[in-house]
């Protein structure tokens, strides 16, 4: 994509899981991102969607925060 | 996905949640207090996307929203396999909940209006006036496209989301729909989109 403009209209042309697939991934995505763990290759359908998608990109980032506040919470 | 070993914390939730009588009682009641933190939690971090009339409704939501998540875990606790913790797990029933009532919460004085103007004035990054001129050819076609390629559903769908910036949940909830059927409709004239373009020539410009 050349133009931030053009991929909010048109997203990415990647396989993407949808919304209720990725809802299913999310959990495990966001324990592997704080864990410091690669994405395997069977989220990768996530990851395009949440590139695609506003509504679960920001669920997702409620989750990793969420997560990541309680982590900090149990450290102290 | 196969099941995997579960942590002693998730197991202990789930052996709370099978079990009869008062333990199961008093495990859901835990859970509920905990989605009840969360949706909290979240409409803590969404505050400053919400008009000012909209906030106090928001302790309402936030209690109907953890109601909900705790019916849909329950309902779905066959599918956890433990690929993340359970109240990961858990914690994301909450999150979809609270996050979707608030969109809607944002948006109930609105309306979702069509202006076909719109594709004018959506801000252009091109500096060069060359590079402007391109742009300018490509969102013609693309214009075209929307109009002889899509169905008004679709149209209605593509312009609300990508240039109204009306969230996915406020359609869904005035479509009488869902998130999933919304974004697969959005998804599906995304692709018809990219199709007619590349077929007009315009291939290149959406290669990433």
């Amino acid at each position: 994509m050349t133009d931030s403009r053009l991929e909010k209209l048109l997203g990415t042309a990647d396989a993407d899981a949808g919304c209720d697939h990725a809802g299913e991934m999310m959990d495990e995505y966001v324990e592997r991102l704080l864990g410091g763990e690669p994405v395997p290759e069977r989220l990768a359908e996530f990851v395009t969607h949440i590139t695609n998608c506003t509504a679960c990109r920001e669920d997702t980032e409620s989750l990793l925060a969420l997560i990541r506040d309680e982590e900090k919470k149990d450290e102290r | 996905m196969t099941a995997v070993a579960l942590d002693q914390e998730s197991a202990e939730w789930l052996r709370g949640l099978r079990a009869d009588g008062p333990e199961r009682e008093q495990t859901v009641e835990r859970l509920h207090a905990l989605l009840l933190r969360v949706a909290r939690g979240e409409a803590a971090r969404r505050r400053g996307t919400l008009p000012d009339r909209a906030l106090e409704d928001v302790d309402d939501l936030c209690v109907q929203a953890a109601s909900d998540a705790l019916m849909g875990i329950l309902d779905k606790l066959n599918t956890y396999r433990g690929a993340a913790r359970f109240t990961t797990w858990a914690y994301k029933f909450a999150i979809y909940e609270t996050s979707s009532r608030l969109r809607r919460h944002a948006w109930r004085q609105q309306k979702v209006e069509m202006d076909d103007t719109i594709w004018d004035r959506l801000p252009d990054t091109a500096v060069a006036p060359l590079q402007r001129l391109e742009r300018n050819q490509l969102m013609a076609a693309l214009e075209r496209a929307i109009r002889e390629q899509l169905t008004d559903r679709q149209r209605m769908i593509f312009q609300s989301v990508t240039a109204h910036d009306v969230p996915i949940d406020v359609l869904a909830e005035r479509l009488a729909s869902t998130r999933g059927a919304i974004y697969k409709t959005l998804h599906d004239a995304r692709r018809k989109l990219r199709q007619a373009l590349i077929e007009a020539g315009y291939g290149e410009e959406l290669t990433v």
